[in-house]
């Protein structure tokens, strides 16, 4: 193998530039997408629960439709099929946004995530004991009041840990953005090899953000576990 | 809206459908069996085995796959000094990537099959490798075979992103068709149904396993 | 003439094929406190979910207080004038015994956080525990678990408790701790149904009491009456079981 190494291109402009925008890109765009995606999710998910079976259908469509077609599809379907749909004025206005690229991938990554989420949430309430929806509702609690006080929360302490998988999953969806054009680290890397023809250091930098910030969630996560153990949070029964 | 499109260029469109599924099952069948052998590696007795086998699982399900191929197609040329056709390079790319996935997968299905179950074949007399084949594995395949399936889903999901390299599966097909005839609304369209419906069939199929 | 304070007319209940309650119509009059027996399966855990229509029966009306169930429009009003005290207890797992007694009467009757700890705490005093009131559940034991559970349905000052099975998953040394507070209400003249194995408290502290068997209302007597003279010869069957264990 003849490969000569120069680590030091990545330090030199505009390489460099390119390694901090994408990183900074794919870090903004995980943290608001998980947020978005999480907002929904919930909401769906919640709704999946619901007594109203006209609820419980609209949740599942939606869980059913943004799971089972590939992101990359969400993605070009945004990019490409959303504008072109609108109408007229809306589509203008739409094409003179700033940033377009990274609103698409916004838009499609939190979607999609959020049917994810949708189906935690569920399954988490799920396997909430019957007899904490009896007793709730036995000293006169609503259905809302019920899931507000006693289900969510409850629930919520039980799916912390796939909630922030969910986030690591959003941070490595994120490279299939570059597609539609997010200058995310995946991309930058690639821009570089292309320039540089030094894939190896390249592609480093880019797994290197993933591999760091994988390990930094999962060294939380065990923090946040061990914190919440107050009595009787997590799965004790 | 004309949906005609779609019917003038349906073979076009199936053939890439053709190399989408190709792609998917020879993925599945390599990275399930090297799956295995990982999985059995993770769980050994020996650090030797066990430590390489966990950096190698934690290492692939950190990055995403897309990366992992841009890897693989600077590295394959780089390693060999030739270059092989995209479709072997994202094969082994996908291969080595889901082989991570499956690994846990297996992993768990073994740790399912409670260790009691092999202390109740050893104490009959059996060898610890005839209790792994004839008690645990055969449990262990059937507690598992949900989220194979389901896995299964998500590997002929990722088949979409050879298109950024420019293989001619599915999607990449229809984004040709679509340039095209400039007609992108019909054809994300149709792409987007039929991926929904394959992929629905094979999150049904899950769910109906994991119910029996 | 005293009305009953619980009117049960022709209920019936099924899960699929399984009939659960056979037109049962039974009164229950205020200040009484009634346990409900019989073998498993007997729908003497149903009966009292329908009490509270925690169930929803497929036939028949219950009348409590005076209001039908079936036609009610607001079914949690109705439900927070009758207390219900759980198998597996089922308090909040990420409250603390404190804000599981509070919740309820804060959100369902709007009583300000103050008042409704002040409550809180009398009724913790009562049960027994007033110095558990910040620990969460999974620091309690099985019995205070109980025993706060109870405080919990006693916070609405509900007319009507029922008990369903309170002591069955309470370790034997648990056992009496909680049927003394429950000895306690009945004697301070709350109306209880109480579904229990339990046949020393049905004989000391019961008024009455209701045996089932199958969906139906076999017998009803008076407690001292129902041990001693056992009309029907299901009953007579259960009784000697049972006490055969004792």
């Amino acid at each position: 193998m003849n490969y000569e190494f120069d680590w030091s291109l990545l330090l030199q402009e505009p390489n460099w530039g390119w390694v901090i925008e994408g990183i900074s890109n794919t870090v903004q765009l995980s943290l608001m997408a998980w947020g978005l995606a999480l907002v929904i999710g919930i909401f769906i998910g919640t709704i999946r629960m619901a007594k109203s079976r006209v609820l419980r259908l609209v949740g599942t469509t939606y869980v059913e439709i943004f799971r089972n077609i590939p992101l990359l599809v969400q993605l070009f379907l945004w990019f490409f099929v959303f504008p072109l749909l609108l109408p007229d004025d809306f589509m203008r206005a739409w094409n003179r946004l700033d940033g377009v690229p990274f609103l698409t991938a916004l838009i499609g990554l939190s979607l999609f995530t959020a049917a994810r989420i949708a189906e935690q949430i569920r399954s988490g309430i799920s396997s909430i004991p019957k007899g904490q929806f009896l007793a709730a509702y036995s000293t006169g609690l609503t259905e809302v009041q019920t899931f507000r006080h006693v289900i969510i929360p409850y629930a919520f302490r039980v799916m912390i840990p796939a909630i922030a998988s969910e986030f690591l999953t959003i941070f490595k969806n994120s490279a299939l953005t570059l597609t539609i054009g997010v200058a995310e680290i995946t991309g930058a890397a690639k821009t570089i090899e292309a320039y540089t023809f030094r894939g190896i250091e390249a592609y480093s930098a880019a797994s290197l953000t993933y591999m760091l910030t994988t390990a930094s969630v999962v060294i939380f996560m065990g923090w946040l576990e061990h914190v919440l153990r107050i009595p009787g949070l997590i799965g004790k029964r | 809206m004309d949906f005609s499109v779609i019917s003038d260029n349906i073979e076009f469109l199936m053939l890439g459908l053709m190399r989408s599924f190709q792609l998917a099952v020879f993925t599945i069948v390599f990275s399930l069996t090297i799956a295995c052998f990982i999985a059995i590696g993770r769980v050994s007795s020996r650090r030797a085995i066990r430590y390489p086998s966990a950096i190698f699982v934690n290492l692939l399900r950190s990055n995403p796959l897309i990366l992992i191929v841009f890897w693989f197609f600077f590295l394959v040329p780089l390693i060999t000094g030739k270059t092989l056709p995209e479709f072997h390079t994202v094969l082994i790319a996908f291969v080595v990537f889901f082989a991570a996935y499956f690994a846990e997968i297996v992993r768990s299905g073994i740790q399912s099959v409670g260790a009691s179950q092999v202390k109740a074949a050893l104490s009959t007399g059996l060898t610890y490798s005839q209790s792994m084949r004839l008690i645990v594995l055969p449990q262990a395949f059937r507690n598992m075979l949900p989220a194979l399936v389901t896995e299964c889903v998500i590997v002929f999901q990722g088949t979409t992103i050879a298109y950024v390299i420019g293989m001619r599966e599915f999607l990449h097909s229809t984004s040709l068709v679509a340039e095209r005839t400039v007609r992108p609304v019909e054809l994300y369209l149709f792409a987007a149904l039929v991926y929904l419906v394959i992929c629905f069939a094979g999150t049904r199929l899950a769910l109906f396993l994991e119910k029996k | 003439m005293t009305l009953p304070l619980v009117q049960i007319n022709n209920l019936s209940l099924r899960y699929g094929n399984f009939v659960a309650l056979d037109d049962i119509s039974i009164d229950f009059m205020p200040g009484t406190c009634v346990v409900i027996c019989g073998p498993s399966g007997s729908g003497k855990s149903s009966l009292l979910r329908c009490v509270n229509r925690l169930e929803d029966f497929d036939t028949g009306d219950v009348i409590f207080d005076g209001q039908s169930l079936k036609a009610a429009q607001n079914v949690s009003k109705i439900r927070s004038n009758i207390g219900m005290v759980f198998q597996h207890f089922e308090l909040y797992p990420h409250l603390s015994v404190m804000n599981n007694i509070t919740l309820a009467p804060r959100y369902v009757n709007g009583v300000n956080r103050d008042e409704a700890e002040a409550k809180a705490n009398k009724l913790l005093e009562r049960v027994g525990i007033l110095d558990q009131a910040h620990k969460y559940p999974d620091e309690l034991s099985g019995g205070q678990q109980q025993r706060a559970a109870i405080a919990r349905a006693l916070a609405l000052e509900p007319k009507l408790m029922l008990f369903d099975e309170p002591t069955s998953a309470l370790d034997p040394e648990m056992i009496s701790e909680v049927l003394q507070v429950m000895r306690d209400l009945a004697r301070n003249g709350m109306t209880m149904l109480v579904v229990t194995h339990e046949m020393g408290f049905a004989r000391d502290v019961a008024d009455e009491v209701v045996f089932m068997d199958k969906g139906k209302v076999i017998e009803r007597n008076e407690s001292g009456s129902f041990f001693d003279n056992p009309q029907s010869d299901r009953a007579k069957e259960f009784i000697d079981r049972v006490l055969q264990k004792i």
